[in-house]
């Protein structure tokens, strides 16, 4: 069997083959199957991508749903774990309740100790006010000797001081007057006349 | 004479494509489409069906022929586009048609168990086309271009990028592998 024989084969096995069908192919059709391709070389990754997008968002909202059941062992444990919380929560408004009612009480005795801080002391007061009376009493006595010239009715007003507030500052006056009225008539009674050397106190 | 005239007529259409005419790509395509279709048919096994290989190939000439530099002629340069298409196109279905392969020697083995003395007849034929399909592509190639295209040898060299003596080898090889595989039809 020669090259030739063989060629010869091959050829009469081509023609019984026939001749292949095809379509002749237009400038028009290779734009079209161009612009086809493009768009498929663009969409189906889009769309693939797309897709992906999608299953990955239902996805998370399925986990973030639902999920898969939770088993009896795990409903024990979050309720157990709801509890505790809601023990927590107990406590802490517990807590909250006593710090409010205690700062209310702070702010109450806060304004009792400005109201009584606003009240005058009354022992000061009634030193005050005695002051006050031994000084009038002073006063008038000092009036009625001086310009009364009743020396009688000052030495009576002085001695009644001394009686009445002997350890205030005014007796000590109605004291140092008695002792210059009586140094006075010791005076007079030495033929001395003369005006007395003291003035009044000024308060 | 004619030659050298095909050759300058070839290269003014490439031209006129150039320059934007449609036109002459059509007429390209009308002269070299069933010899493409023909050869496509060829290397893939004679499926009959080669309207998308040939729409590849006049679809990458489209888009090819701006760079054509006239170096070879039209026809070599579509039909070495025509061989890389069909390598590819083959290559998705190697398996399944070594699979078909397979079945047909079993049936040819099983006929000659008979004794049945067919002639050579369509489905002989259609044997001799099956073992030039399962033939290795380099041998299966070189087959195709010479005997059935009936290209010279200094196309086909230009066409697959290899030497005369390669080509020389390999074709003797392919021959040979025919014989083997061909062996009892050749003797009737």
């Amino acid at each position: 069997m020669n090259e030739e024989q063989i060629k010869q084969l091959c050829i009469r096995a081509d023609e019984t083959a026939g001749e292949p069908p095809f379509r002749l192919i237009t400038t028009a059709g290779i734009r079209r199957q161009v612009r086809r391709r493009r768009f498929v070389r663009v969409a189906v990754p889009a769309s693939l991508a797309a897709v992906l997008a999608v299953a990955a968002a239902l996805s998370a909202i399925w986990m973030r749903m639902g999920g898969p059941q939770p088993q009896p062992q795990r409903i024990a444990s979050l309720e157990e774990q709801v509890q505790q919380l809601q023990a927590r929560t107990d406590a802490t408004l517990k807590l909250m309740q006593e710090v409010l009612e205690r700062d209310r009480q702070d702010r109450r005795l806060a304004a009792l100790e400005t109201e009584l801080a606003s009240i005058p002391d009354p022992v000061q007061e009634i030193d005050r006010q005695v002051d006050k009376t031994a000084f009038i009493l002073v006063y008038q006595a000092d009036k009625l000797y001086k310009e009364l010239n009743q020396t009688e009715s000052a030495v009576a007003a002085y001695k009644e001081v001394i009686q009445l507030f002997p350890t205030n500052q005014w007796a000590n006056v109605a004291r140092e007057r008695l002792s210059q009225i009586e140094q006075r008539r010791l005076n007079k009674s030495d033929g001395q006349k003369g005006e007395p050397k003291w003035e009044p106190r000024n308060t | 004479m004619a030659a050298m005239a095909k050759v300058t007529e070839e290269l003014a259409l490439v031209e006129r494509f150039r320059r934007g005419d449609d036109s002459a790509f059509e007429a390209i395509v009308e002269q070299h489409a069933a010899a493409v279709a023909a050869l496509a048919n060829r290397l893939l096994g004679w499926p009959g069906d080669v309207d998308d290989v040939v729409q590849e190939v006049f679809v990458a000439a489209f888009f090819g022929l701006k760079k054509f530099r006239g170096e070879s002629s039209l026809r070599t340069w579509l039909f070495t586009i025509t061989v890389n298409k069909c390598r590819s196109f083959r290559f998705r279905r190697l398996r399944r048609l070594r699979r078909v392969a397979v079945e047909e020697v079993t049936a040819r083995e099983s006929r000659e168990r008979s004794g049945e003395k067919a002639a050579l007849d369509q489905e002989a034929l259609a044997q001799v086309r099956r073992a030039i399909q399962v033939l290795p592509r380099k041998y299966r190639e070189i087959v195709v271009l010479r005997y059935l295209q009936g290209l010279e040898v200094s196309e086909i060299c230009e066409l697959l990028g290899i030497t005369a003596n390669a080509m020389q080898v390999r074709l003797n090889r392919a021959r040979k592998r025919l014989k083997e595989q061909l062996g009892d039809l050749l003797e009737e």
